[in-house]
């Protein structure tokens, strides 16, 4: 837990400003509050004591008022201080995660689910927070109060500065004895937030499937369960926090009824001493009841960041080239006895992949369902990297080229190709963010979807809605086509194109298939031809092999 | 930069204090042995003030004394324990009711609901979690803000009226300056939430298509601007705490007046030689005592704000009666006639209609085949038989009686549908395919994965019909996807058949398989296809052919 707590400081030493003036504001505000009861108490029991008001009292009294203003003044801009710092650190954290997981799962989350992983962005993120606003802050000002405590008492009595600071640096020692249990627990609290999250976001993802299946009551059980399963984890987490907080303030108490003890055993000398631990025992206790909270916020913390770090620890599907060639100025494609499997246990896609596509070349790829079309498009964009043999762009092997090159070189518009909650035109920039909006009329008239996207009202600025919700299949495929088209890339790969269209509509890009890619290379990927495409080349994958067929 | 519209905040106060009736019982526990804690620390501070002036050679007090203040330590502590205890109880009890009614009418709504699912998840997850604090700590700190100080002020007055006096003005004027505060707080804290609940949704869009981000090089760029919209977060947050530490600030202010003003108070009396040092100790004592509930409440504060700000967005939701209108099937019939008549359908008026004026009839035993390019209405006919929407016009009937009469959940008993994209959900691929009848013998299972061309590519995975596939069918391909949808298919077993599109992810040799599979799904039942595949519809005999949403041409087979 400390490891992964002392990477998340790392990554917020951009905020360190910040976050030592939050600190600081903290020390400054409990200092002011320890004084301010200090005083109050030394004044008033310095005057029982004489029976009037002597120059001693008069002087407490009078400290009180800067006191007054102070320590509000301080309280109110610690928490804005230390809020303002949170923030910024945690914005960082969360851009840092995402360019993580772009590096490490570009080829998008699998198995963890995207309820999942939203669910760890932005609860773990968030509960990061407590690192520094439960944890360091509250313990660093509780430090200073200790340590206050200890020399203003130690330098009238040193016994009595024994039993009131100890207790109360014991207290200090409660958030680190208390945080791998409470780590434990609220490791089980975000996994059963996750299960939670997943519980709801999975059958609203295949809602139509739920409904088709009259499977809400199940569904509604299922979240019931988890949310059971949450109220339970969260209930033991509670419970250590209860009993931290009545260790604590036990803990407190004893400093305070400790240094009355001592007056009562030291008799009439050591009164005035005992009066000011007391009230400065009173004046800690406060202090310190955050404290046994901070173990919790603590543990919290530490869970949070071990997922997050866990995803984004992931290693990247295919390693950077220590030093990247230079990009080649052709554009030819080879493949040279490549051989590929998703994973060790599973049967190979490619045994031994050879094929050519010379520049501006349209190769088209053709094999049954599983047979690895799609897989090739991983090889090529770099999202997984062949086991054995090589495949070369102008020449160049892409294992030697940064795969930000190639994906420069190649566009690809992939079978779950999806459109963001945007609007048309920001969806389509994406591939060309330099394009006007004449180049993507161009785009969208090649992929046959102008027509519709004129009708709209609002034109380009049509948001499409999450996944292109607002649109039938047929159009938000045709909408992803007219992306990949628009990319300035000198190699095009389309994945079953014409899925969701009709068959006129299929047939009609197909026919405008080589005037629409202008001449760039294409790798068109399908289950068959229409016999329209014109292809330069014909290979089918047959048991992991590129075999040549005719049309 | 709206403010909540009066109603809707009125709505979400209705509907947090309907769910705190309801869970009365619960809630006053914490209340009462918040109470009995405080009443330990009066008494407490009672027995150290005694001691303490007998330190300072006033009155007697000793061991006795400090060992009763010791044991009353350890019940105040225990008491707290327990009534964190009763607290954390009463916010889990809310929190669970209120998730199963918002998820039931998560849905009901069905596809209608067009908010992303983040966003819609977001509602039965993240702010029914942030009503938690709402049950579980406002309401009680509220209760004890009120009762405890009173409590403690009586005390102190019957020791010294004066001290009790400006502890009770002190206690006045705290929720006078929290109200002045509070108010522009509870106004920013809707905006803060939308804000968060935008950010939120965003981060599920953004991930979800992470590899187009990635294929087309823009993840630097989205970082960026994902880093803004969180800036922008911070800013409006930022603005929002600003106000709402002013309460905090409120209560410090008036703590250190209270404590000023005792001290003065006490020192005056010592002029003339202190009347009962025992009393003034006891008063200067209890001010901690007095502040804390205050001050649990102003840190409480804020969990009633952002309970403003998650009860108002999930109070549209949960209005309305829990109970769906609508009939129930005393059984299913073993077979359906569908008439469309004059039906019309529009989802938004500013895109025109689905739907015009389409009538048809689909007898049992028949299948027709829905043509007609992308967008012409072939999905919309399906949508209104799976009670997704409600037509605007027109009558759909089933055996003669009206469709819409029927509970949509009822509707959807009778049939089997096969969507454009199957969703797959996190479980093996023998549980995705038990989801269509759950009560389905392990053999009816694999005859129906036998059917549609699972078991096939199921015999070549590590664990068969057992191997687990991930959220959108991680690790199945679109064809192997649609195919465990079509197993559900023929699992359920029902009168009426919807297909949307069930071959357009295959390649022509398993098409050949799955067109077999779904002629002998179709057959004897009554069926509707909507498809492009020209293999599909020269499968089947009956065509209507859509275009914008009106029928053009109806064929039959050999027309």
């Amino acid at each position: 837990m400390r490891q992964d707590l002392t990477r998340v400081l790392g990554l917020w030493g951009a905020r360190r400003a910040w976050l030592l003036a939050g600190v600081a504001m903290a020390v400054l505000a409990a200092l002011a509050g320890v004084a301010l009861l200090a005083f109050a108490g030394r004044g008033v029991s310095e005057g029982l004591r004489t029976g009037a008001l002597t120059g001693a009292a008069i002087g407490s009294l009078l400290l009180l008022r800067p006191l007054m203003v102070l320590r509000p003044g301080a309280r109110y801009l610690e928490r804005l201080v230390t809020h303002s710092a949170t923030f910024r650190a945690l914005a960082d954290t969360r851009i840092w995660f995402f360019r993580r997981l772009a590096e490490r799962l570009p080829a998008g989350l699998g198995l963890r689910g995207a309820g999942d992983l939203l669910g760890r962005l932005v609860s773990d993120v968030e509960a990061l927070d407590g690192l520094y606003l439960r944890a360091l802050v509250p313990g660093t000002a509780a430090i200073a109060v200790v340590l206050a405590v200890a020399v203003l008492l130690g330098a009238a009595e040193p016994a009595l500065a024994a039993i009131v600071a100890l207790p109360l640096a014991l207290a200090l020692l409660l958030p680190p004895l208390l945080a791998p249990g409470a780590a434990r627990a609220a490791g089980r609290v975000a996994e059963a937030q996750g299960g939670l999250r997943a519980a709801a976001v999975d059958p609203l993802l295949g809602l139509e499937d739920t409904l088709a299946a009259n499977a809400e009551p199940r569904a509604a059980a299922r979240l019931d369960e988890a949310g059971r399963a949450l109220a339970a984890t969260q209930d033991r987490l509670s419970r250590r926090s209860a009993w931290g907080g009545a260790t604590g303030s036990l803990l407190a108490q004893a400093a305070l009824l400790g240094a009355l003890g001592y007056g009562l055993a030291g008799g009439p000398g050591a009164v005035g001493a005992t009066i000011i631990g007391l009230f400065l025992a009173l004046a800690a206790g406060e202090v310190l009841a955050a404290l046994p909270r901070a173990g919790t916020a603590l543990a919290a913390a530490g869970a949070s960041a071990h997922r997050l770090f866990e995803a984004a620890d992931t290693p990247p599907p295919v390693a950077e080239p220590e030093h990247p060639a230079e990009a080649p100025s052709g554009h030819a494609l080879r493949a040279e006895g490549v051989r590929f499997a998703w994973a060790a246990d599973r049967a190979p896609v490619f045994e031994d992949l050879s094929f050519d596509l010379p520049e501006g070349g349209r190769l088209a790829l053709l094999g049954p369902s599983g047979a690895g079309k799609s897989t090739l498009a991983s090889l090529l964009l770099k999202l997984a990297a062949p086991q054995e043999g090589r495949l070369l762009i102008g020449g160049a092997d892409i294992a030697t080229l940064s795969a930000d090159t190639v994906r420069a070189r190649i566009a690809c518009l992939t079978q779950d190709a999806r459109l963001f909650d945007d609007s048309i035109a920001a969806n389509l920039r994406l591939a060309a963010p330099e394009a006007d909006d004449a180049a993507l009329w161009r785009a969208l008239e090649r992929a046959g979807v102008a027509d519709v996207v004129r009708a709209l009202p609002e034109g380009l600025e049509t948001r499409c809605g999450e996944g292109g919700a607002r649109f039938s299949g047929g159009q938000g495929r045709r909408l992803a086509l007219a992306r990949a088209l628009l990319a300035p890339a000198d190699i095009l790969i389309l994945d079953e194109p014409g899925a969701g269209l009709d068959p006129t509509a299929e047939r009609a890009f197909l026919e405008t298939l080589e005037s629409a890619t202008e001449g760039r290379s294409v790798i068109l990927i399908a289950h068959r031809l229409m016999g329209v495409e014109r292809p330069t080349r014909i290979l089918r994958l047959v048991g992991g092999r590129a075999l040549p067929a005719m049309g | 930069m709206s403010k909540p519209p009066p109603a809707e905040a009125a709505r979400a106060r209705a509907l947090l204090s309907a769910t705190a009736r309801a869970g009365r019982a619960r809630l006053a526990r914490p209340i009462l042995l918040g109470l009995a804690s405080i009443a330990c620390g009066i008494a407490q501070a009672w027995l150290i003030a005694t001691v303490l002036a007998a330190l300072l050679g006033h009155g007697d007090g000793g061991w006795a004394e400090l060992a009763g203040a010791a044991s009353l330590a350890l019940l105040a502590t225990g008491l707290t324990v327990a009534q964190e205890r009763a607290q954390a109880d009463a916010g889990a009890s809310a929190r669970a009711g209120l998730r199963r009614r918002a998820f039931a009418r998560l849905l009901r709504a069905g596809p209608a609901d067009e908010r992303p699912v983040g966003e819609r998840a977001a509602l039965v997850v993240d702010r029914i979690e942030a009503l938690d604090g709402y049950f579980s700590r406002w309401l009680p700190a509220a209760a004890l803000a009120a009762a405890g100080p009173l409590l403690i002020a009586v005390a102190v007055a019957t020791e010294d009226p004066l001290s009790g006096v400006i502890l009770f003005a002190a206690g006045a004027m705290v929720p006078v300056g929290m109200a002045l505060t509070g108010i522009g707080a509870a106004l920013a804290s809707r905006q803060q939430f939308d804000a968060l609940q935008a950010l939120s949704g965003r981060f599920l869009d953004r991930m979800r298509g992470l590899p187009q981000l990635v294929l087309f090089r823009r993840q630097e760029a989205e970082a960026q601007s994902l880093g803004a919209a969180a800036d922008e977060l911070r800013r409006r947050t930022m603005r929002v705490l600003r106000v709402a530490f002013l309460s905090g600030l409120v209560l410090e202010v008036i703590f250190a007046a209270v404590l000023g003003c005792l001290a003065w108070r006490h020192g005056n009396l010592l002029v003339g030689g202190h009347p009962d040092p025992q009393a003034a100790l006891f008063c200067l004592l209890m001010v901690p005592g007095f502040f804390a509930p205050l001050r649990a409440f102003s840190a409480a504060y804020h969990e009633r704000m952002s309970a403003n700000g998650a009860a108002a967005a999930l109070a549209p939701l949960l209005d309305g009666p829990d109970e769906e209108d609508g009939l129930q099937l005393a059984e299913i019939p073993p077979s359906v006639v569908v008439t469309f008549e004059h039906v019309g359908l529009t989802y938004d008026p500013a895109r025109g209609p689905a739907l015009t004026d389409l009538s048809f009839r689909v007898l049992p035993g028949e299948a027709l085949v829905l043509a007609g390019p992308s967008g012409s209405g072939k999905s919309s006919v399906l949508r209104l038989l799976m009670g997704f929407r409600a037509p605007d016009g027109g009558r759909i009937a089933l055996n003669g009686r009206d469709a819409t009469t029927l509970r949509p959940a009822e509707l959807r008993r009778l049939s089997a549908y096969v969507g454009q994209k199957a969703h797959l959900f996190r479980a093996s691929i023998r549980e995705n395919i038990l989801l269509a009848r759950p009560e389905a013998t392990p053999a009816e299972v694999e005859a129906a994965a036998r059917a549609a061309h699972v078991t096939e590519f199921a015999t070549a995975l590590p664990e068969g019909l057992d191997t687990l596939v991930g959220e959108g069918g991680y690790g199945l391909s679109g064809g192997q996807a649609q195919r465990v949808a079509i197993a559900r298919a023929f699992l359920r077993n029902t009168p009426l058949v919807l297909l949307d599109e069930p071959t357009a992810h295959l390649d022509p040799g398993t098409e050949a398989q799955v067109l077999d599979s779904l002629r002998r799904l179709c057959a004897g039942r009554t069926a509707i296809i909507a498809t492009h595949s020209p293999a599909l519809r020269a499968r089947f005999s009956r065509a209507l052919e859509l275009e914008q949403g009106r029928a053009i041409l109806s064929r039959m087979a050999g027309e």
